[in-house]
């Protein structure tokens, strides 16, 4: 019985993988009513997603305050600078540049009507010596967003900047420029030292909105993931199917008619790439 | 897996200008989805151009083949506009 089952295991991977007389002599998985069979799964999971609301990139990103947080004192760690504390009045300011951005529909550090980032500071009441601001736009991943401050020379500068002693994040869905987008505002300040009582009580790595931001980013994080996956298996099965269809139609001379496999799979792994190391990445300023 | 080898180089020394041609495409299509990272409208617009490219290709590289048959068009328009679709959802949603 087992054995049985394992020999139409066996016979139906055969069959849709490798070219053999019974499938025309090339992988069932490269026929055309399969190829078909790809192109309506792939619309039912647009239409699936689409009325779901699943939005991967703008919606339902697995940014969140924590991971940000917790990635840019390890940067810190690295550079033998002590940790940044989480402060809600920094957070709050990061809040109202983001909305602002919504807003007035802007993607820069300073809006159109002259607005810098410092006036949200002072506006929410944060008192200051030194501040900065690193923004970024469209990220999957919090340690994407990390990194690719890192590898920014001015946004690295913010996040090793010995001067800065606090730090505040904003995570906000809008829309910019006709886009579902998910902005992330990072602030740094080193606040003035004659204001000890009021920098006390805002040092609280538990404040109140940064956990809420967490919370609901949290919540999204395990939908995202999902579109991406597919995603990836699919483009790993195609290449799969390509090779060993390309292998074998090598090893036993088969000649036939239909689409090249080499240009399919130099088509699909440039896609896969792209995938892999640039649709999941969003910009920074 | 000599065989393989040995049509890998057949094959592209018989087509060396039309793969080197797939490949820069490739190329410039990675390189401008980096340069736009995040602007998801413009990373939607090379993907199709891309996808589009490659259709076209298709049936160029099979004409100077003597190889075309609409199987075979009807082939490369399924992998690409699979791909579209399925990006199309984590790209522009």
């Amino acid at each position: 019985m087992y054995t049985n089952f394992m020999e139409k295991v066996k016979s139906f991977f055969h069959h849709l993988f490798i070219p053999h007389e019974n499938n025309n002599f090339r992988a069932k998985s490269l026929h055309p009513d399969f190829l078909m069979m790809y192109l309506v799964f792939a619309l039912v999971l647009t239409f699936i997603f689409k009325t779901t609301g699943v939005n991967v990139l703008g919606f339902a990103t697995d940014v969140t305050v924590e991971k940000l947080y917790q990635l840019t004192n390890q940067e810190r760690e690295k550079n033998n600078l002590p940790p940044l504390a989480l402060n809600d009045c920094l957070s709050q300011a990061a809040h109202k540049k983001a909305e602002d951005m919504f807003s007035k529909n802007y993607w820069a550090h300073f809006s159109p009507t002259g607005t810098t980032p410092w006036d949200f500071m002072i506006d929410i009441g944060c008192k200051y010596e030194y501040a900065g601001e690193n923004l970024a736009k469209n990220f999957m991943f919090s340690d994407g967003v990390v990194t690719a401050w890192m590898n920014s020379q001015s946004h690295k500068e913010n996040i090793i900047n010995k001067n800065y002693s606090q730090v505040g994040y904003a995570i906000v869905n809008g829309v910019l420029n006709g886009e579902e987008t998910t902005l992330v505002v990072q602030l740094f300040d080193k606040p003035i030292n004659s204001t000890v009582a009021y920098t006390e009580s805002l040092i609280n790595p538990k404040s109140v909105q940064a956990e809420e931001i967490v919370n609901v980013n949290k919540t999204k994080a395990n939908l995202s993931s999902l579109p991406i996956n597919i995603n990836i298996i699919f483009m790993i099965f195609l290449l799969a199917a390509l090779v060993l269809d390309f292998y074998f139609a090598a090893k036993f001379n088969i000649i036939r008619f239909g689409g090249k496999n080499l240009a399919h799979f130099i088509f699909v792994t440039f896609i896969f790439v792209g995938l892999v190391y640039v649709f999941i990445n969003g910009s920074i300023i | 897996m000599n065989g393989l080898i040995k049509y890998l180089r057949h094959e592209v020394k018989k087509h060396t200008f039309d793969y080197l041609l797939l490949v820069t495409v490739g190329i410039f299509f990675l390189v401008s989805i980096n340069i736009f990272k995040g602007e998801r409208l413009l990373e939607f617009i090379f993907l199709l151009a891309f996808a589009s490219f490659y259709i076209i290709w298709g049936i160029y590289h099979h004409i100077i083949d003597d190889s075309l048959h609409l199987k075979t068009v009807i082939e490369y328009i399924l992998i690409a506009f699979t791909i579209i679709f399925l990006l199309k959802i984590i790209i522009f949603p």
